[in-house]
Protein backbone atom coordinates (compact mmCIF):
# COMPACT_ATOMS: atom_id res chain seq x y z
CA UNK A 1 0.00 0.00 0.00
CA UNK A 2 2.72 2.39 1.04
CA UNK A 3 4.06 4.63 -1.80
CA UNK A 4 2.10 2.71 -4.40
CA UNK A 5 -0.11 5.56 -5.58
CA UNK A 6 2.89 7.86 -5.96
CA UNK A 7 4.63 5.35 -8.22
CA UNK A 8 1.65 4.94 -10.55
CA UNK A 9 1.10 8.69 -10.60
CA UNK A 10 4.70 9.39 -11.56
CA UNK A 11 4.46 6.76 -14.32
CA UNK A 12 1.34 8.43 -15.71
CA UNK A 13 3.01 11.85 -15.59
CA UNK A 14 6.16 10.67 -17.33
CA UNK A 15 4.15 8.86 -19.99
CA UNK A 16 2.18 12.05 -20.63
CA UNK A 17 5.40 14.03 -20.90
CA UNK A 18 6.70 11.46 -23.36
CA UNK A 19 3.44 11.52 -25.31
CA UNK A 20 3.59 15.25 -26.05
CA UNK A 21 6.78 14.55 -28.02
CA UNK A 22 5.81 11.15 -29.43
CA UNK A 23 2.42 12.25 -30.83
CA UNK A 24 3.83 14.99 -33.13
CA UNK A 25 6.62 12.61 -34.15
CA UNK A 26 4.12 9.94 -35.18
CA UNK A 27 2.15 12.60 -37.02
CA UNK A 28 5.28 13.50 -38.97
CA UNK A 29 5.19 9.92 -40.26
CA UNK A 30 1.50 10.39 -41.00
CA UNK A 31 0.34 8.05 -38.25
CA UNK A 32 -2.63 10.12 -37.20
CA UNK A 33 -4.44 7.80 -34.83
CA UNK A 34 -3.72 10.18 -31.97
CA UNK A 35 -3.39 13.81 -32.97
CA UNK A 36 -3.52 17.20 -31.35
CA UNK A 37 -2.31 18.96 -28.25
CA UNK A 38 -3.72 19.36 -24.76
CA UNK A 39 -5.98 22.15 -26.00
CA UNK A 40 -7.72 19.67 -28.22
CA UNK A 41 -6.96 16.07 -29.08
CA UNK A 42 -8.36 13.21 -31.12
CA UNK A 43 -7.82 9.63 -29.99
CA UNK A 44 -9.18 7.50 -32.78
CA UNK A 45 -12.51 9.12 -33.50
CA UNK A 46 -13.10 10.41 -29.98
CA UNK A 47 -12.65 14.16 -29.76
CA UNK A 48 -11.30 15.49 -26.48
CA UNK A 49 -10.78 19.15 -25.68
CA UNK A 50 -9.84 21.36 -22.80
CA UNK A 51 -13.33 22.32 -21.56
CA UNK A 52 -12.15 25.84 -20.73
CA UNK A 53 -10.75 26.42 -24.22
CA UNK A 54 -13.93 25.25 -25.88
CA UNK A 55 -16.10 27.17 -23.42
CA UNK A 56 -14.16 30.35 -24.18
CA UNK A 57 -14.61 29.81 -27.91
CA UNK A 58 -18.36 29.42 -27.38
CA UNK A 59 -18.42 32.37 -24.99
CA UNK A 60 -16.56 34.85 -27.20
CA UNK A 61 -18.06 33.81 -30.53
CA UNK A 62 -21.62 33.45 -29.14
CA UNK A 63 -22.11 30.25 -31.13
CA UNK A 64 -22.39 26.64 -30.03
CA UNK A 65 -21.56 23.82 -32.37
CA UNK A 66 -22.08 20.12 -31.87
CA UNK A 67 -18.38 19.34 -32.34
CA UNK A 68 -17.46 21.62 -29.46
CA UNK A 69 -20.02 20.09 -27.11
CA UNK A 70 -19.05 16.56 -28.13
CA UNK A 71 -15.38 17.19 -27.42
CA UNK A 72 -16.23 18.38 -23.90
CA UNK A 73 -18.15 15.23 -22.97
CA UNK A 74 -15.31 12.84 -22.12
CA UNK A 75 -13.16 15.28 -20.07
CA UNK A 76 -16.15 16.50 -18.07
CA UNK A 77 -17.28 12.91 -17.50
CA UNK A 78 -13.79 12.04 -16.21
CA UNK A 79 -13.86 15.00 -13.81
CA UNK A 80 -17.29 14.02 -12.50
CA UNK A 81 -16.16 10.44 -11.99
CA UNK A 82 -12.57 10.76 -10.77
CA UNK A 83 -12.23 14.41 -9.75
CA UNK A 84 -9.44 16.62 -11.03
CA UNK A 85 -7.06 13.75 -11.81
CA UNK A 86 -5.99 15.64 -14.93
CA UNK A 87 -4.05 18.12 -12.80
CA UNK A 88 -2.19 15.74 -10.54
CA UNK A 89 -1.84 12.63 -12.69
CA UNK A 90 -1.29 13.96 -16.22
CA UNK A 91 -0.57 17.70 -16.45
CA UNK A 92 3.04 18.21 -17.56
CA UNK A 93 3.28 21.55 -15.77
CA UNK A 94 2.41 19.85 -12.46
CA UNK A 95 5.31 17.47 -13.00
CA UNK A 96 7.62 20.44 -13.49
CA UNK A 97 6.41 22.09 -10.28
CA UNK A 98 7.07 18.88 -8.41
CA UNK A 99 10.56 18.82 -9.88
CA UNK A 100 11.11 22.42 -8.69
CA UNK A 101 9.85 21.55 -5.20
CA UNK A 102 12.14 18.50 -5.15
CA UNK A 103 15.07 20.63 -6.25
CA UNK A 104 14.32 23.03 -3.41
CA UNK A 105 14.25 20.24 -0.88
CA UNK A 106 17.77 19.23 -2.01
CA UNK A 107 19.11 22.70 -1.21
CA UNK A 108 18.81 22.48 2.58
CA UNK A 109 22.61 22.80 2.92
CA UNK A 110 22.25 26.43 1.80
CA UNK A 111 19.69 27.14 4.46
CA UNK A 112 16.72 26.89 2.13
CA UNK A 113 13.97 24.93 3.81
CA UNK A 114 11.79 22.49 1.83
CA UNK A 115 8.15 23.41 1.38
CA UNK A 116 5.51 22.20 3.79
CA UNK A 117 1.80 22.74 3.54
CA UNK A 118 0.60 25.76 5.50
CA UNK A 119 -2.97 24.80 6.20
CA UNK A 120 -4.92 27.06 8.48
CA UNK A 121 -8.55 27.19 9.48
CA UNK A 122 -10.51 28.73 6.58
CA UNK A 123 -7.56 28.97 4.19
CA UNK A 124 -9.20 26.50 1.82
CA UNK A 125 -12.22 28.67 1.13
CA UNK A 126 -9.93 31.70 0.76
CA UNK A 127 -7.92 29.85 -1.90
CA UNK A 128 -11.12 28.82 -3.65
CA UNK A 129 -12.35 32.42 -3.71
CA UNK A 130 -9.07 33.65 -5.22
CA UNK A 131 -8.94 31.09 -8.00
CA UNK A 132 -12.59 31.41 -9.00
CA UNK A 133 -12.14 35.20 -8.97
CA UNK A 134 -9.12 34.84 -11.27
CA UNK A 135 -11.13 32.58 -13.57
CA UNK A 136 -14.09 34.96 -13.60
CA UNK A 137 -12.01 38.06 -14.29
CA UNK A 138 -10.13 36.17 -17.00
CA UNK A 139 -13.35 35.11 -18.68
CA UNK A 140 -14.64 38.68 -18.46
CA UNK A 141 -11.49 40.03 -20.10
CA UNK A 142 -11.69 37.33 -22.76
CA UNK A 143 -15.27 38.37 -23.46
CA UNK A 144 -14.34 42.05 -23.72
CA UNK A 145 -11.40 41.38 -26.05
CA UNK A 146 -13.36 38.78 -28.02
CA UNK A 147 -10.39 36.40 -27.93
CA UNK A 148 -9.93 33.18 -25.89
CA UNK A 149 -7.39 35.06 -23.76
CA UNK A 150 -7.07 32.42 -21.03
CA UNK A 151 -5.53 30.04 -23.55
CA UNK A 152 -2.51 32.32 -23.51
CA UNK A 153 -1.89 31.35 -19.86
CA UNK A 154 -3.02 27.72 -20.01
CA UNK A 155 0.18 25.91 -19.00
CA UNK A 156 -0.49 22.33 -20.22
CA UNK A 157 -1.74 23.53 -23.60
CA UNK A 158 1.23 25.82 -24.11
CA UNK A 159 3.72 23.13 -23.11
CA UNK A 160 2.25 20.53 -25.46
CA UNK A 161 1.94 22.91 -28.40
CA UNK A 162 5.51 24.10 -27.84
CA UNK A 163 6.60 20.45 -27.87
CA UNK A 164 4.74 20.07 -31.16
CA UNK A 165 6.49 22.94 -32.90
CA UNK A 166 9.78 21.87 -31.33
CA UNK A 167 9.40 18.46 -32.95
CA UNK A 168 8.06 19.77 -36.25
CA UNK A 169 10.02 22.99 -36.82
CA UNK A 170 12.86 22.57 -34.28
CA UNK A 171 12.05 25.93 -32.78
CA UNK A 172 9.98 27.29 -29.93
CA UNK A 173 7.98 30.49 -29.67
CA UNK A 174 7.69 33.20 -27.06
CA UNK A 175 5.00 31.41 -25.04
CA UNK A 176 7.68 29.20 -23.52
CA UNK A 177 9.17 32.28 -21.84
CA UNK A 178 5.93 32.65 -19.91
CA UNK A 179 6.10 29.02 -18.76
CA UNK A 180 9.71 29.43 -17.64
CA UNK A 181 8.78 32.64 -15.81
CA UNK A 182 5.98 31.09 -13.75
CA UNK A 183 8.16 28.02 -13.19
CA UNK A 184 10.95 30.14 -11.70
CA UNK A 185 8.43 31.74 -9.35
CA UNK A 186 7.42 28.24 -8.24
CA UNK A 187 10.73 28.08 -6.43
CA UNK A 188 9.62 30.82 -4.05
CA UNK A 189 5.85 30.29 -3.82
CA UNK A 190 4.78 26.71 -3.30
CA UNK A 191 2.52 25.51 -6.18
CA UNK A 192 1.02 28.99 -6.39
CA UNK A 193 0.05 28.61 -10.04
CA UNK A 194 -1.86 25.35 -9.64
CA UNK A 195 -3.46 26.43 -6.36
CA UNK A 196 -4.51 29.97 -7.14
CA UNK A 197 -4.19 30.94 -10.79
CA UNK A 198 -4.44 28.04 -13.25
CA UNK A 199 -7.68 28.76 -15.16
CA UNK A 200 -7.87 25.23 -16.58
CA UNK A 201 -7.80 23.64 -13.13
CA UNK A 202 -10.32 26.09 -11.71
CA UNK A 203 -12.68 25.45 -14.59
CA UNK A 204 -12.34 21.68 -14.23
CA UNK A 205 -13.16 21.83 -10.53
CA UNK A 206 -16.49 23.48 -11.38
CA UNK A 207 -17.60 20.00 -12.48
CA UNK A 208 -16.50 18.28 -9.27
CA UNK A 209 -19.64 17.24 -7.48
CA UNK A 210 -20.32 15.58 -4.16
CA UNK A 211 -20.07 12.16 -5.77
CA UNK A 212 -17.11 10.51 -7.40
CA UNK A 213 -13.67 9.45 -6.27
CA UNK A 214 -12.74 11.25 -3.04
CA UNK A 215 -10.04 11.06 -0.38
CA UNK A 216 -11.74 9.87 2.76
CA UNK A 217 -10.76 9.17 6.33
CA UNK A 218 -11.91 5.59 6.76
CA UNK A 219 -10.79 4.94 10.32
CA UNK A 220 -12.25 7.56 12.59
CA UNK A 221 -9.43 7.27 15.12
CA UNK A 222 -5.91 8.17 14.06
CA UNK A 223 -2.85 9.37 15.92
CA UNK A 224 -3.47 12.95 14.66
CA UNK A 225 0.12 13.46 13.54
CA UNK A 226 -1.03 15.85 10.76
CA UNK A 227 1.49 14.37 8.30
CA UNK A 228 -1.19 14.39 5.62
CA UNK A 229 -1.84 18.12 6.12
CA UNK A 230 1.86 18.94 5.88
CA UNK A 231 2.28 16.83 2.76
CA UNK A 232 -0.78 18.19 0.90
CA UNK A 233 0.32 20.19 -2.18
CA UNK A 234 -2.99 22.04 -2.29
CA UNK A 235 -2.63 23.10 1.36
CA UNK A 236 -5.92 21.66 2.55
CA UNK A 237 -6.83 19.20 5.26
CA UNK A 238 -7.23 15.78 3.57
CA UNK A 239 -8.98 14.27 6.58
CA UNK A 240 -11.99 16.58 6.42
CA UNK A 241 -11.83 18.32 3.05
CA UNK A 242 -11.49 15.39 0.67
CA UNK A 243 -14.63 16.47 -1.16
CA UNK A 244 -13.52 20.08 -1.52
CA UNK A 245 -13.05 21.26 -5.16
CA UNK A 246 -9.52 22.19 -4.15
CA UNK A 247 -8.56 18.49 -3.82
CA UNK A 248 -7.17 16.99 -7.00
CA UNK A 249 -6.84 13.35 -5.90
CA UNK A 250 -3.07 13.15 -6.13
CA UNK A 251 -2.89 10.59 -3.28
CA UNK A 252 0.20 12.12 -1.69
CA UNK A 253 -1.56 12.30 1.69
CA UNK A 254 -2.53 8.62 1.44
CA UNK A 255 1.08 7.66 0.75
CA UNK A 256 2.30 9.89 3.56
CA UNK A 257 -0.10 8.68 6.26
CA UNK A 258 1.91 6.55 8.76
CA UNK A 259 -1.23 4.88 10.09
CA UNK A 260 -1.86 3.31 6.69
CA UNK A 261 0.93 0.83 7.45
CA UNK A 262 -1.14 -0.81 10.14
CA UNK A 263 -4.67 -0.50 8.81
CA UNK A 264 -6.34 1.57 6.07
CA UNK A 265 -6.92 4.96 7.66
CA UNK A 266 -6.94 7.41 4.78
CA UNK A 267 -7.82 6.24 1.27
CA UNK A 268 -9.67 6.76 -2.01
CA UNK A 269 -13.35 5.90 -1.87
CA UNK A 270 -16.18 6.32 -4.35
CA UNK A 271 -19.05 8.25 -2.91
CA UNK B 1 -8.72 63.82 -37.82
CA UNK B 2 -10.12 64.94 -34.52
CA UNK B 3 -9.74 63.13 -31.27
CA UNK B 4 -13.29 61.85 -31.20
CA UNK B 5 -12.95 60.56 -34.73
CA UNK B 6 -9.73 58.74 -33.87
CA UNK B 7 -11.29 57.24 -30.75
CA UNK B 8 -14.33 56.13 -32.69
CA UNK B 9 -12.24 54.43 -35.34
CA UNK B 10 -10.02 52.77 -32.78
CA UNK B 11 -12.71 51.41 -30.49
CA UNK B 12 -15.38 50.54 -33.03
CA UNK B 13 -12.99 48.17 -34.73
CA UNK B 14 -11.91 45.87 -31.94
CA UNK B 15 -8.22 46.66 -31.38
CA UNK B 16 -7.59 43.17 -30.03
CA UNK B 17 -8.42 41.43 -33.29
CA UNK B 18 -5.95 40.80 -36.05
CA UNK B 19 -4.34 43.27 -38.37
CA UNK B 20 -3.77 43.09 -42.09
CA UNK B 21 -0.49 42.18 -43.71
CA UNK B 22 0.25 41.24 -47.28
CA UNK B 23 1.13 37.59 -47.93
CA UNK B 24 0.30 36.58 -44.37
CA UNK B 25 -2.65 34.24 -44.74
CA UNK B 26 -4.95 32.19 -42.59
CA UNK B 27 -5.23 28.45 -43.36
CA UNK B 28 -7.77 27.43 -46.02
CA UNK B 29 -11.38 27.52 -44.90
CA UNK B 30 -10.79 30.16 -42.24
CA UNK B 31 -13.85 32.23 -41.37
CA UNK B 32 -13.67 36.04 -41.39
CA UNK B 33 -10.84 37.36 -39.27
CA UNK B 34 -12.75 38.80 -36.30
CA UNK B 35 -14.80 35.60 -36.04
CA UNK B 36 -11.66 33.53 -36.48
CA UNK B 37 -9.98 35.22 -33.53
CA UNK B 38 -13.01 34.41 -31.39
CA UNK B 39 -13.03 30.75 -32.36
CA UNK B 40 -9.36 29.82 -32.64
CA UNK B 41 -8.21 28.19 -29.40
CA UNK B 42 -4.57 28.00 -30.61
CA UNK B 43 -4.53 24.22 -30.39
CA UNK B 44 -2.00 23.89 -33.26
CA UNK B 45 -3.79 20.98 -34.84
CA UNK B 46 -3.80 22.48 -38.32
CA UNK B 47 -0.07 23.08 -37.85
CA UNK B 48 0.43 19.45 -36.87
CA UNK B 49 -1.53 18.01 -39.79
CA UNK B 50 0.03 20.21 -42.51
CA UNK B 51 2.26 17.91 -44.60
CA UNK B 52 4.12 20.80 -46.27
CA UNK B 53 5.00 22.72 -43.06
CA UNK B 54 3.20 25.69 -44.62
CA UNK B 55 1.17 26.63 -41.54
CA UNK B 56 3.21 28.17 -38.74
CA UNK B 57 2.43 29.23 -35.21
CA UNK B 58 2.47 33.01 -34.84
CA UNK B 59 5.07 34.33 -32.43
CA UNK B 60 5.19 37.40 -30.17
CA UNK B 61 5.45 39.73 -33.22
CA UNK B 62 1.78 39.08 -33.88
CA UNK B 63 0.88 40.55 -30.44
CA UNK B 64 -2.41 39.06 -29.21
CA UNK B 65 -2.62 36.73 -32.20
CA UNK B 66 0.31 34.79 -30.76
CA UNK B 67 -0.26 31.08 -31.17
CA UNK B 68 -2.72 31.34 -34.04
CA UNK B 69 -1.91 29.67 -37.36
CA UNK B 70 -0.53 31.65 -40.28
CA UNK B 71 0.74 30.85 -43.75
CA UNK B 72 3.63 33.08 -44.78
CA UNK B 73 3.20 32.82 -48.53
CA UNK B 74 6.64 34.24 -49.33
CA UNK B 75 8.33 31.35 -47.50
CA UNK B 76 5.92 28.50 -48.13
CA UNK B 77 2.52 28.75 -49.70
CA UNK B 78 -0.56 26.62 -49.14
CA UNK B 79 -0.67 23.65 -51.52
CA UNK B 80 -4.41 23.12 -51.05
CA UNK B 81 -4.17 19.53 -49.83
CA UNK B 82 -7.23 20.33 -47.66
CA UNK B 83 -6.12 18.29 -44.66
CA UNK B 84 -6.42 21.10 -42.11
CA UNK B 85 -10.10 22.15 -42.27
CA UNK B 86 -11.49 18.80 -41.00
CA UNK B 87 -9.27 18.72 -37.89
CA UNK B 88 -10.31 22.11 -36.50
CA UNK B 89 -12.11 21.46 -33.18
CA UNK B 90 -14.08 24.71 -32.98
CA UNK B 91 -15.00 25.49 -36.57
CA UNK B 92 -12.56 28.38 -36.96
CA UNK B 93 -11.75 26.59 -40.19
CA UNK B 94 -14.85 25.49 -42.07
CA UNK B 95 -14.79 21.76 -41.25
CA UNK B 96 -17.00 20.79 -44.18
CA UNK B 97 -14.70 22.26 -46.80
CA UNK B 98 -13.18 19.57 -49.02
CA UNK B 99 -12.52 21.08 -52.44
CA UNK B 100 -9.50 23.24 -53.10
CA UNK B 101 -11.39 25.32 -55.66
CA UNK B 102 -13.84 26.56 -53.03
CA UNK B 103 -11.17 27.99 -50.76
CA UNK B 104 -11.12 31.77 -50.32
CA UNK B 105 -7.90 32.62 -48.54
CA UNK B 106 -7.41 35.78 -50.53
CA UNK B 107 -6.87 37.26 -53.95
CA UNK B 108 -3.56 37.65 -55.69
CA UNK B 109 -2.69 41.10 -57.05
CA UNK B 110 -0.01 41.73 -59.66
CA UNK B 111 2.22 44.75 -59.22
CA UNK B 112 2.68 45.97 -62.78
CA UNK B 113 5.73 48.04 -61.89
CA UNK B 114 7.61 44.95 -60.77
CA UNK B 115 6.33 42.12 -62.97
CA UNK B 116 8.94 41.28 -65.59
CA UNK B 117 6.45 40.62 -68.37
CA UNK B 118 4.65 43.93 -67.89
CA UNK B 119 8.02 45.70 -67.84
CA UNK B 120 8.99 44.00 -71.09
CA UNK B 121 5.79 45.02 -72.82
CA UNK B 122 6.27 48.60 -71.65
CA UNK B 123 9.79 48.52 -72.99
CA UNK B 124 8.65 47.14 -76.31
CA UNK B 125 5.87 49.68 -76.71
CA UNK B 126 8.27 52.52 -76.03
CA UNK B 127 10.46 51.18 -78.85
CA UNK B 128 13.53 50.55 -76.77
CA UNK B 129 13.80 46.88 -77.68
CA UNK B 130 12.62 44.75 -80.55
CA UNK B 131 12.89 41.08 -81.26
CA UNK B 132 13.06 38.06 -79.06
CA UNK B 133 13.02 37.71 -75.29
CA UNK B 134 12.44 34.93 -72.82
CA UNK B 135 9.35 35.77 -70.87
CA UNK B 136 8.64 34.83 -67.30
CA UNK B 137 5.70 32.47 -67.01
CA UNK B 138 6.43 31.41 -63.46
CA UNK B 139 3.16 32.38 -61.79
CA UNK B 140 1.10 31.00 -64.67
CA UNK B 141 2.92 27.67 -64.56
CA UNK B 142 2.95 27.36 -60.77
CA UNK B 143 -0.75 28.11 -60.32
CA UNK B 144 -2.78 25.03 -59.28
CA UNK B 145 -5.77 26.49 -61.14
CA UNK B 146 -3.79 27.13 -64.30
CA UNK B 147 -5.64 28.98 -67.05
CA UNK B 148 -8.48 29.57 -64.62
CA UNK B 149 -7.08 31.74 -61.85
CA UNK B 150 -4.25 33.21 -63.90
CA UNK B 151 -4.73 33.75 -67.62
CA UNK B 152 -2.14 35.11 -70.02
CA UNK B 153 -3.45 38.12 -71.86
CA UNK B 154 -1.94 38.40 -75.35
CA UNK B 155 -0.02 35.22 -74.35
CA UNK B 156 2.24 37.51 -72.39
CA UNK B 157 0.64 39.40 -69.54
CA UNK B 158 -0.53 37.44 -66.48
CA UNK B 159 -3.96 38.53 -65.26
CA UNK B 160 -5.62 37.27 -62.08
CA UNK B 161 -9.27 36.31 -62.46
CA UNK B 162 -12.05 35.88 -59.92
CA UNK B 163 -11.26 32.16 -59.69
CA UNK B 164 -8.15 32.88 -57.60
CA UNK B 165 -8.31 31.17 -54.20
CA UNK B 166 -5.29 32.94 -52.76
CA UNK B 167 -3.12 29.90 -52.06
CA UNK B 168 0.01 32.00 -52.57
CA UNK B 169 2.02 29.54 -54.68
CA UNK B 170 2.61 32.28 -57.26
CA UNK B 171 3.97 34.50 -54.47
CA UNK B 172 6.32 31.77 -53.32
CA UNK B 173 7.65 31.17 -56.82
CA UNK B 174 7.75 34.75 -58.15
CA UNK B 175 11.35 35.49 -59.14
CA UNK B 176 11.43 39.23 -58.38
CA UNK B 177 13.35 39.76 -55.16
CA UNK B 178 13.10 40.94 -52.47
CA UNK B 179 9.65 42.36 -53.13
CA UNK B 180 7.37 40.04 -55.09
CA UNK B 181 5.57 41.23 -58.20
CA UNK B 182 2.52 39.23 -57.16
CA UNK B 183 1.08 39.44 -53.66
CA UNK B 184 -1.93 37.89 -51.96
CA UNK B 185 -4.35 40.20 -50.22
CA UNK B 186 -6.09 38.05 -47.58
CA UNK B 187 -9.87 38.15 -47.57
CA UNK B 188 -11.81 38.48 -44.36
CA UNK B 189 -9.27 40.94 -43.07
CA UNK B 190 -9.64 44.51 -44.14
CA UNK B 191 -7.92 44.91 -47.47
CA UNK B 192 -5.73 47.62 -48.86
CA UNK B 193 -8.52 49.48 -50.64
CA UNK B 194 -10.93 49.76 -47.74
CA UNK B 195 -7.97 50.31 -45.51
CA UNK B 196 -9.06 50.79 -41.98
CA UNK B 197 -7.25 50.92 -38.72
CA UNK B 198 -5.49 47.59 -39.20
CA UNK B 199 -3.90 48.49 -42.48
CA UNK B 200 -2.59 51.83 -41.32
CA UNK B 201 -1.06 50.26 -38.27
CA UNK B 202 0.51 47.63 -40.46
CA UNK B 203 2.02 50.27 -42.75
CA UNK B 204 3.72 51.93 -39.81
CA UNK B 205 5.17 48.62 -38.74
CA UNK B 206 6.37 47.64 -42.15
CA UNK B 207 7.91 50.90 -43.33
CA UNK B 208 11.55 50.27 -44.06
CA UNK B 209 14.01 52.41 -45.98
CA UNK B 210 14.64 51.27 -49.55
CA UNK B 211 18.37 51.15 -49.59
CA UNK B 212 20.80 49.17 -51.61
CA UNK B 213 18.98 45.91 -51.04
CA UNK B 214 15.48 47.32 -51.29
CA UNK B 215 13.18 46.80 -54.24
CA UNK B 216 13.46 48.98 -57.29
CA UNK B 217 10.70 49.51 -59.80
CA UNK B 218 9.73 51.38 -62.94
CA UNK B 219 12.37 53.42 -64.72
CA UNK B 220 15.08 52.57 -62.23
CA UNK B 221 14.55 48.84 -62.75
CA UNK B 222 14.62 49.30 -66.53
CA UNK B 223 17.94 51.09 -66.28
CA UNK B 224 19.35 48.40 -64.10
CA UNK B 225 18.17 45.73 -66.51
CA UNK B 226 19.77 47.51 -69.45
CA UNK B 227 23.12 47.23 -67.74
CA UNK B 228 22.87 43.44 -67.69
CA UNK B 229 25.05 41.99 -70.40
CA UNK B 230 24.75 38.50 -71.80
CA UNK B 231 28.51 38.34 -72.17
CA UNK B 232 31.01 38.00 -69.40
CA UNK B 233 30.02 36.75 -66.01
CA UNK B 234 26.91 34.69 -65.66
CA UNK B 235 24.48 36.10 -63.15
CA UNK B 236 24.15 34.27 -59.84
CA UNK B 237 20.68 33.25 -58.81
CA UNK B 238 19.65 32.22 -55.35
CA UNK B 239 18.12 28.75 -55.41
CA UNK B 240 17.50 26.23 -52.70
CA UNK B 241 18.15 23.18 -54.80
CA UNK B 242 21.23 21.70 -56.45
CA UNK B 243 21.53 20.19 -59.91
CA UNK B 244 23.87 17.51 -61.08
CA UNK B 245 26.63 18.60 -63.42
CA UNK B 246 25.85 15.90 -65.94
CA UNK B 247 22.83 13.72 -66.51
CA UNK B 248 22.66 10.27 -67.94
CA UNK B 249 21.62 10.22 -71.57
CA UNK B 250 22.17 13.94 -72.05
CA UNK B 251 25.23 15.32 -73.72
Amino acid sequence: MFQRIGFYRRCAQLLTLLAIFIIPLLNLYEITFVKGTFYSMDIGDVALADPLAVFQAMFTSRTISLIMLASMVVPVFLVVLFGRVWCSWFCPYYLFTEAVAWGRSRLSVFGIKPFTGRYREGSTSRQNIIRYLVLGVGLLLAGIAGIPLLNLVSAPGIISSQALILVKFRTVSFELVFILFILVLEFFFFKYWCRLFCPTGSFLSLFQGRRGLKVKKIELECRSCHTCIRSCPMQINPMTEGDNPMCHNCGICIDACPDNHKQPTLGFRFR
Amino acid sequence: MGFVEALRQRLNQNPFKGFFRLNRLRPPGAVAEDHFMELCIRCSRCIEICPYDSIRRADIYASLQIGTPYIYAEDKACYLCMKCPPVCPTGALDTRLRKGEEVAIGKAVIDQDLCLNYLYVKEEESGKVTGMATICNTCFNACPLRDKAIVMEKFLLPVITEECVGCGICVEKCPTQPRRAVNVVPTGMIDEKSSGYYYRRNRVRQSQPEGDRGAVSGEELLERKEQISTFGETPQFKSDFSTDGSMEGWE
